[in-house]
């Protein structure tokens, strides 16, 4: 009972990632070696026209990191930010094969939709 | 903006909930945040943000990161580790048993164990005042020597003491009533035990009380309180309507006057030191013509406990005491002894009680501690155990390490992975355990004489007792599973893949230590077995001095008044006994052999050189006692019918035993009859002498005694010469029933009530017996590990010296000697130590048996048997197999 319930709740953490996780998860992506909170949130912001909540990212951030989808190290002190340091967010390998693969899986349903026609 | 001041009380607020790992980004965040705000929405808005801002982190994904590390276990891996740990489970079957079993049997006895040692360290904390609590203690000095270290006195000590020190807040008195006979309607009911108790003994000691007034039900005369189940047999109340009991009546044995019921307390908790049916009030025992149960200083059967005001020192007050009993006592001038009082701290009555005359319920303090040591050695060789076996078995995984490390994994994930392993096997062993715990809770509840429950114990556990016991549990889950998983994951791969894989010595040496230790335990626990059964059984066939056997005993009429006839129709009672078939003698006494005397204190020899007084107990009996008992006489006279007088005051005869006669200065028996003894106020004659007898267990010695010859609240024993009861106590019973109608028959065999004495023993006997048992399998699962893991080692070995022309008798005796040789180290240390703990247990008797070598031989005998044929079973498969086998590979 116990065996195999654990096993199940660990293969369900392991696999699944939520369409916002996949959007902070992509951000990190494209903002490379500046990608921290208050980036992500601007970032989103400009890209995607969406306003999100700085908590949310934060934790999202964390969570992905304990998938090891991302990674994180203290960047050095500037003198902006009352001077403190940014938590910087990298994506790592597996953090990219997990993106490459959802976009691939988007990709190959959206080929099975019928192409619409306009007009 | 820069000049734009930030608010800083949201960030205390943050760093208050939010980890420190967190802190840094999190804040720079805010501040970066907070500074656009101000840039793009002003000042104003951009504060309010901020502290909404900041409050959106208080969330639990924040708050708990890192407070639950599931570090410990590596996610990824773990089913991995689930799937490895139950294979190699049903892998070894009998190796996992043996493994789970041991522990589990150590938990088992450990929680049992541990529920005795809570309850008998619960005694009496009930009591809201439980603190501040304590007894007054009283030993009795004459020509300077102890004669009474007792917990009764007189009935003025405890009013005094209040009256004199102003950090006594309370007192209250209590005199024993013995056994009740109580009459309520036509109904009569026997056995219930009560004390006279003041009115203040509800407040000192927290009774629950269901109906009644706490502060006056026990204030007049004639009161009594019952507790809840002799409420339900007297008027038999099933609906709990205990208030309408209030006012009702009882008549307890010949006393005219009915006794109002006052009040209705629960029953007596057993973790209460102070047991009772009923409580009747102490002012009951006032009577008008006679006060002396509240004002003499002689009279002395009451038993005092005191409250202390918050915050004092009773050793303090207790350092007053001597000048106190100068005060009052003047030396012997008053009592006819010195007087010495000491006070007892209540949570020590049930523990720490050595007192004669003692109410208390008594358990020995160091029994209770000893036995918690041992359920701590339980659970320690049994953890051991745990750790020699999966070490011993380590080869079997010594590849599975070497491909693990291989592939890439680390030592800290390999530790990892043994460490949940153990502790997954930990937790089998503890479910297990608790089921054990429970199929044997009624038999080991039956043993120690307790009703105990493992939730009880648990729900009343205060916090601290449970950190404790929750640390202790997962400290030894962990040191357990560490050193196995250490051990394994420090194999280098190039080596254990190789299949050259030797062990290093130091682990055989502490796997060798820890035998060491268990066999110790073992031994140590079989001698102490033998000892205490060679005593017990001393005590059970040691001469007596009095013959127990077949003597059935009747108890007393009580409700048959003592009047101008008793005598006479008691004697005809005897009479027409020892006309029955089967009945040889019978006679009637006050006190019964294996019950603790009274004493009287102020003896003195008539005509005697010197002024001194002597103690001695004393008995009450008829003239036919001696004979029935078959005491023998060694000089003078037995009692006679004559000695016999209805008016006590023309009673003046005495009987001493040798004892007492040494006592009072006489060499030879003979030479103190027809001298006079002055007690009681008045000269007796002694006519005889007869021999000492052990009135009470073998702890005791044996005391001087009196015998007077009188009639009274005397029970009837009747000497037998029949086994056959059937048709016996039928007749005795309506022999009994013609002479004193309207009284209960009950009877009871001499013998038996005496060896009751000795029901402490029998349970300790019963409690070590399981603890060696218990003991010495363990300690045989360790060295069955322990073996085959040497076997299964040095196969190459065996097979060369088989080769080389050695017998299977001859590698059988190298192997073993290996282990014989622990063993014996094991032996030399345990002697010493059952010999020290023996000798102190031994020290509490007054009669005992001679600790000789003899012991300690069938010990060590039994042990190394047990070790031959444990490590020869093991070994005997690897010694007979076909050297060509274990050879072929090199």
């Amino acid at each position: 009972m116990l065996y195999i319930s654990l096993t199940i709740y660990i293969q369900m953490s392991k696999e699944y990632l939520g369409e916002f996780e996949e959007l902070v998860l992509t951000m990190v992506g494209i903002l490379q070696n500046d990608a921290y909170g208050n980036a992500i949130v601007t970032e989103i912001k400009e890209r995607v026209g969406r306003t999100v909540n700085l908590s949310a990212v934060h934790v999202t951030l964390y969570r992905l990191e304990d998938k090891g989808y991302v990674k994180s190290h203290m960047g050095g002190a500037t003198n902006a930010r009352g001077g403190r340091r940014k938590r910087i967010f990298t994506v790592t390998n597996a953090g990219l094969a997990m993106l490459r693969a959802m976009k691939e899986a988007r990709m190959d349903l959206w080929k099975l939709i019928p192409q619409l026609k306009f007009g | 903006m820069n000049n734009v001041k930030i608010p800083a009380w949201p960030f205390h607020l943050l760093a208050w909930f939010c980890p420190p790992a967190l802190y840094e980004g999190i804040e720079g965040d805010l501040i970066q945040q907070f500074e656009c705000d101000v840039e793009e929405a002003g000042e104003k808005i951009a504060r309010r943000r901020l502290f909404l801002n900041t409050l959106r982190f208080f969330r639990p994904e924040i708050i708990f990161r890192n407070k639950f590390s599931t570090q410990l276990i590596d996610t990824v891996m773990f089913t991995n580790y689930l799937i490895i740990a139950y294979r190699n489970v049903l892998k070894n079957k009998t190796f996992s048993a043996i493994n789970i079993i041991g522990l589990s049997i150590g938990l088992a006895s450990c929680l049992l164990i541990f529920q005795f040692v809570s309850f008998e360290l619960s005694y009496d904390k009930f009591n809201d005042k439980f603190e501040r609590t304590y007894r007054i203690t009283n030993d009795r000095f004459q020509n300077g020597k102890l004669i009474q270290h007792g917990t009764i006195m007189y009935p003025t000590i405890g009013g005094t003491m209040h009256k004199d020190y102003e950090e006594i807040e309370e007192h209250t008195r209590l005199m024993p009533g013995g056994e009740m006979n109580v009459k309520i309607n036509d109904k009569l009911f026997r056995g219930d035990v009560c004390h006279f108790v003041d009115e203040h003994f509800l407040s000192v000691f927290s009774f629950p009380l269901l109906a009644g007034q706490r502060a006056t039900a026990l204030k007049d005369r004639y009161s009594v309180v019952l507790t809840e189940k002799v409420a339900k047999k007297y008027f038999e109340v099933n609906d709990g309507d205990y208030a309408s009991l209030i006012g009702k009546t009882i008549y307890w044995g010949l006393d005219p006057q009915p006794y109002t019921v006052t009040g209705i307390c629960g029953d007596v908790p057993a973790n209460s030191h102070i047991q009772f049916n009923v409580l009747v009030s102490y002012a009951t025992l006032i009577r008008p013509d006679n006060t002396g149960a509240d004002d003499s200083w002689q009279w002395s059967d009451m038993r005092h406990y005191l409250v202390l005001k918050p915050g004092v020192d009773y050793k303090k007050l207790e350092s007053k005491f001597p000048a106190f009993s100068e005060r009052y006592f003047k030396g012997d001038k008053v009592s006819g002894s010195v007087e010495k009082f000491y006070l007892q701290p209540l949570r020590e009555a049930h523990l720490y009680s050595d007192y004669e005359y003692d109410i208390a319920k008594k358990a020995s303090g160091k029994a209770v501690w000893a036995m918690l040591v041992v359920a701590i050695f339980i659970l320690f060789i049994a953890w051991v155990n745990y750790i020699n076996l999966t070490t011993s078995r380590a080869l079997e995984r010594a590849k599975e390490v070497g491909l693990r490390k291989v592939m890439g994994a680390l030592k800290s994930q390999l530790i990892k992975q043994f460490i949940f392993e153990s502790m997954l096997l930990s937790v089998i062993a503890f479910l297990i355990a608790l089921l054990l715990a429970q199929l044997l809770q009624t038999s080991f509840n039956q043993l120690v004489g307790t009703e105990l429950s493992l939730w009880k114990v648990i729900g009343e556990a205060d916090a601290f007792t449970i950190a404790v016991l929750c640390t202790v549990l997962i400290a030894g889950i962990l040191l357990s599973g560490f050193y196995p998983a250490f051990v394994l994951s420090s194999y280098q791969p190039v080596t254990v893949l190789k299949g050259r894989f030797i062990r290093s010595s130091s682990g055989n040496l502490m796997r060798k230590a820890l035998v060491v230790f268990q066999f110790t335990a073992s031994v140590a626990l079989i001698t102490s077995t033998l000892i205490v059964s060679k005593q017990i059984k001393f005590m059970n066939e040691t001469d007596l001095g009095i013959d127990l056997g077949q003597i059935l005993v009747v108890r007393n009429p009580e409700r048959t008044p003592y009047d101008s006839t008793f005598i006479s129709r008691v004697e005809s009672f005897k009479d027409r006994l020892t006309q029955l078939d089967g009945v040889t003698s019978a006679a009637t006494s006050g006190p019964l052999p294996g019950r603790r005397l009274g004493r009287t204190f102020d003896i003195r020899l008539k005509d005697g050189a010197g002024t001194e007084h002597y103690t001695m107990s004393q008995f009450q009996c008829d003239y036919d006692f001696f004979d029935t008992y078959k005491i023998p006489l060694l000089a003078g006279r037995k009692f006679l019918a004559s000695d016999h007088n209805v008016n006590w005051d023309k009673i003046n005869t005495v009987v001493v035993n040798r004892n007492a006669t040494a006592l009072l200065g006489f060499e030879r028996p003979q030479d103190i009859v027809g001298r006079q003894m002055t007690f009681w106020g008045r000269d007796w004659n002694v006519v005889g002498v007869v021999g000492d007898f052990h009135q009470e267990s073998l702890r005791s010695p044996m005391e001087p005694l009196f015998f007077i010859p009188a009639y009274g609240r005397n029970a009837t024993s009747i000497r037998l010469s029949t086994n056959d009861y059937q048709q016996l106590i039928p007749a005795i019973e309506s022999a009994f029933k013609e002479f004193f109608p309207d009284n209960i028959f009950e009877y009871f065999f001499i013998e038996d009530r005496y060896k009751q004495q000795y029901s402490d023993e029998d349970r300790f006997a019963k409690v070590v017996n399981i603890f060696t048992v218990l003991a010495i399998i363990v300690s045989c699962l360790g060295l069955i590990g322990l073996s085959s893991y040497a076997a299964v080692q040095r196969t190459k070995e065996i097979g060369i010296r088989k080769v080389l022309g050695a017998s299977v008798a001859n590698i059988l005796s190298m192997l073993s000697l290996d282990f014989v040789k622990l063993v014996a180290v094991a032996i030399v240390l345990s002697i010493p130590i059952a010999y020290y703990f023996m000798q102190n247990w031994l020290a509490t008797y007054a009669y005992k048996i001679a600790l000789s070598w003899t012991v300690f031989i069938l010990p060590i005998v039994l042990i190394l048997s047990i070790t031959i044929v444990t490590v020869s079973s093991q070994i005997i498969k690897v010694a007979l197999s076909n050297p060509s086998r274990s050879l072929r590979h090199e």
